[in-house]
């Protein structure tokens, strides 16, 4: 067993232009550990997730995967180590089937080239048709898999997205607020999927705005501000903490969740 | 005696300059309010000359009644135009359809069959040989200054791209018309919000691009004397390029790189074949697309 | 059993049904008619790569094509090269051409790649008219020699047309097992949503360029069935029409859709042979096809996502297991 952090951030920062939309951010995700990450609108959350996944380039600081520096790997590169996300404004491909869409996350994991579809390897596709049709089952779409994802409901695709990055086998899923625009009901059934992926040793970095959903799931919950990292603990010690009170309008953290 | 000789084809370069110009204000116009390519603009170039070519050889009236009259062709020829390739696309609203690769590109496509139709009807009606202008109209009286010899024709391509240019700007900045225009480019969703009539809003547009268009057909056509029914392709290609080039949503911009263009195929062509001098255009388009991506002069470049 | 049958049909129809057709409408035309259609399917199921399945926007796809046409021409006439290393040399020098050409472009998206495909169309075309050094320019190169072989066949309209039908039936096979497959879903991807796909693990480039590749190898093969099939080539065929005609062949059958580029090329090519009667009216019925297929068939005559559907199902393409949803290959 290994000891060091699964994915460490030292020192991040990203400016555009003159704006610092990221300063100087350092946190970690442990193997297997279940991370929230909250903060105000504008706090520079999505751009941290950016940086992570290597979507936009760092302008000063690094990020370590599984031992090993990936600030200068492109996205695609970040993908294949082990790193799955998903997006804030779903995007699922819609003039694609369900279980197309899936596919692409299990041709990320085994690779794609010309020649294995030109000789007509047989074992590699079906070693894809198996990933896919696994996580299709996982994630409950096995029976919507021939629909057009144009045709899923909003709920439906939440799952899409994550069944897409569940199929490149990561160790890491880095969820850009997967609960946002579920209502109650669903919110629980996601937080209880998302907490069985967890417990067979999937890690975890997630945003999101709604706390309960937070404070339930995450054993660590890294507060951001304009930026930087306010604070850094488990989700009884944020609640309580005065800096992350103050951050967030010095109202009460609860009600402040509900209505960002 | 060479710099003579240079400055004659500066003089010529801007002519055929301002001409691209001309056009390339009607893409960009039309770029920026619906955010597609409209391939048939070089065909309401060629219809304009074509208006103008008919209205002479049929009553020969003056000249500015030749202009007056290619100018009205040229707005209802971008009004049909817009009806017929344009707004039958915009039904398709739904999700799948904008992120369909036919869907969004639909009105390019129908943009493109429609140009295809008016020239073969054109070469169908007036077959495919250039009209000649009477030689009245010709715009080919020589005019010396100096050691500089003009055609009068050149004298109207500035006169008339500057009084069009400068009413452009006029009607784009000090009109109603022109704020809608400059709104709905800016954000259609937050204009249509506002109260401005999107559909009036994108007719405008078409008929003042087109009126541009037709103008520039007209003055090439009684300049150079060549009327054809293929006329359109090349000027259109290259205003596009001046469009891409100037960063796709700026007028100024546009013009300054038509003018760039126009300029550097003159001086091509007096060091090369005339052959070789086409080839500018493109060699300009695709340096500005690797090196230049958001176009020489700024200007947004969105992720389609 | 189903996919060897239909295969079969295909083949006799292509081989057999359809030579005996044309030889009993008085043959020698129509044989040459239907050379053209072959080379056209050949050049629309190509770019078909590009623009319908890669989603790259490619308005110059008949620069390639002339790029091929011009190798078989020149190792042909210079070189005395026979037409069996002439066309893969044309194929796989358009394709050299197509990476290079294209590889500085490859990072635009949407409307800007389509604009720079336009432009290195034209210079292709300019350049063959104007280096007449090399090209012969506007001239053109004539007395290409035409598809024989020493002592088992001669050139003759029925041998180009066994000859292009051949390569139709391999490109139809070669492009179908690249887009019928899971390497065409992660064309597809990129089409979809390339930042999407590169978050996927997908090399967006490399895939852009490798369909891009192929693409040009199949146009370049296009170029050389053209040069050794009708004897004479000049820059004229080569023409920012010319792929225009190939765009509005993809539009009509479907973009994205193989059947579908082959139905686009013949009801494209065949209705102006129909319609001769009435007039040469070809580039009038091309454009209004074109536009009245936007407009009440926008995903064209046989759309992508059905014609996927069918290929699973009735080829057997699909891997058994899933329920016709996955691929075989």
């Amino acid at each position: 067993m290994t000891t060091t952090p699964l994915l460490e951030i030292r020192n991040a920062t990203r400016r555009f232009g003159g704006l610092l939309a990221v300063d100087d951010f350092s946190g970690v995700v442990q193997r297997g550990e279940r991370v929230g990450l909250i903060g105000p609108n504008g706090a520079g959350k999505t751009t941290l997730f950016n940086l992570i996944t290597c979507f936009t380039p760092l302008s000063s600081g690094s990020v370590r995967f599984d031992d090993s520096d990936i600030s200068s790997l492109k996205s695609f590169e970040v993908a294949r180590l082990g790193m799955a996300r998903t997006f804030q404004n779903l995007r699922v491909m819609p003039n694609l089937s369900v279980f197309d869409n899936v596919s692409i996350g299990a041709l990320g994991a085994f690779g794609h080239s010309p020649v294995a579809a030109l000789l007509h390897r047989r074992g590699y596709a079906e070693d894809i048709s198996r990933r896919t049709w696994e996580v299709l089952e996982r994630a409950g779409l096995q029976d919507v898999a021939g629909e057009l994802a144009a045709n899923l409901s909003y709920g439906k695709r939440k799952y899409l997205e994550i069944a897409r990055a569940l199929a490149l086998s990561p160790r890491l899923l880095i969820l850009d607020e997967p609960a946002a625009g579920l209502n109650d009901t669903e919110t629980a059934q996601l937080g209880q999927f998302v907490r069985q992926l967890s417990d067979e040793g999937l890690s975890l970095l997630l945003v999101e705005h709604d706390m309960n959903f937070v404070m339930n799931l995450c054993e660590r919950v890294m507060v951001m501000a304009s930026g930087r990292k306010i604070a850094d603990g488990t989700p009884q010690e944020i609640s309580r903490d005065p800096i992350v009170l103050e951050a967030y309008l010095g109202s009460d953290i609860e009600n402040e969740g509900e209505a960002a | 005696m060479f710099d003579i000789f240079f400055v004659q084809q500066l003089v010529n370069g801007l002519s055929v300059g301002f001409i691209y110009a001309l056009m390339a204000i009607g893409f960009t116009l039309i770029f920026g309010v619906l955010n597609v390519v409209n391939f048939a603009h070089g065909e309401i170039y060629m219809i304009g000359a074509y208006a103008g070519w008919l209205s002479i050889t049929i009553f020969a009236p003056p000249l500015f009644v030749v202009i007056l009259i290619a100018l009205a062709i040229g707005a209802l020829a971008g009004f049909s135009l817009e009806r017929i390739a344009f707004r039958p696309f915009r039904r398709f609203r739904d999700e799948a359809s904008l992120k369909s690769k036919a869907m969004r590109e639909a009105t390019l496509l129908s943009s493109l069959a429609i140009s295809i139709i008016v020239r073969e009807v054109a070469e169908k009606i007036f077959g495919s040989n250039m009209q000649t202008i009477p030689q009245d109209y010709l715009l080919l009286t020589p005019i010396e200054i100096g050691p500089l010899s003009f055609a009068s024709g050149q004298f109207l391509i500035f006169g008339l791209s500057i009084v069009m240019l400068g009413g452009l700007q006029w009607l784009l900045k000090r009109t109603r018309v022109g704020l809608a225009i400059r709104a709905v480019a800016n954000n259609p969703m937050g204009a249509t919000y506002v109260g401005i009539n999107t559909e009036r809003t994108i007719i405008a547009t078409f008929v003042i691009g087109s009126t541009l268009g037709a103008t520039a057909g007209l003055v090439v056509g009684l300049y150079q004397g060549a009327i054809f029914p293929a006329m359109g392709f090349a000027p259109g290609i290259k205003a596009f390029v001046a469009m891409v080039m100037g960063g796709l949503s700026s007028i100024g911009g546009a013009v300054v790189c038509a003018l760039i263009l126009g300029v550097a195929e003159a001086v091509t062509t007096s060091f090369f074949a005339q052959g070789w001098g086409d080839l500018v255009a493109y060699v300009f388009l695709i340096i500005t697309l690797i090196f230049f991506p958001t176009g020489l002069f700024g200007g947004g470049r969105e992720r389609v | 059993m189903r996919r060897k049958l239909s295969i079969l049909v295909i083949l006799i129809a292509v081989l057999v049904v359809l030579p005996g057709i044309l030889v009993a409408v008085g043959g020698g035309y129509w044989f040459r008619v239907a050379t053209t259609i072959g080379v056209f399917i050949i050049l629309t199921m190509s770019a078909n790569l590009i623009t319908g399945t890669t989603g790259l926007m490619s308005i110059g796809h008949a620069g390639f094509y002339g790029i091929g046409a011009y190798t078989a021409a020149l190792l042909a006439t210079n070189l005395h090269w026979p037409f069996y290393l002439t066309l893969p040399a044309a194929g796989v020098v358009t394709a050299f051409f197509g990476i290079l050409l294209a590889l500085p472009t490859m990072r635009l998206i949407g409307i800007y790649f389509a604009v720079a495909t336009l432009g290195l169309g034209e210079i292709i075309h300019l350049t063959l008219l104007n280096w007449v050094g090399f090209t012969r320019g506007p001239m053109g190169i004539s007395a290409i020699p035409g598809i024989a072989l020493d002592g088992l066949f001669s050139a003759s309209d029925i041998v180009n047309y066994y000859a292009v039908a051949l390569a139709v039936v391999v490109a139809a096979f070669a492009l179908g097992r690249l887009t019928h497959s899971y390497y065409g879903n992660a064309l597809r991807a990129v089409r979809e949503d390339d930042q999407c796909a590169a978050s996927m693990g997908l090399n967006v480039v490399r895939l852009k360029i490798q369909s891009f590749a192929f693409a040009c190898f199949f146009a370049g093969v296009a170029g050389a069935l053209w040069a050794h099939t009708t004897g004479y080539i000049s820059p004229a065929d080569f023409r920012f029409s010319e792929s225009i005609l190939i765009l509005a062949m993809m539009v009509v059958g479907g973009l994205g859709s193989l059947p579908g580029a082959i139905v686009g090329a013949v009801i494209l090519l065949g209705l102006p042979e129909v319609l001769r009667p009435i007039g040469d009216y070809r580039m009038i019925v091309v454009g209004a096809v074109m536009f009245l297929s936007i407009l009440f068939l926008p995903r064209g005559v046989l759309g992508e996502t059905s014609v996927l559907a069918v290929m699973r199902r009735q080829f057997g393409l699909a891997w058994d297991n899933v329920k016709h949803l996955g691929w075989r290959q």
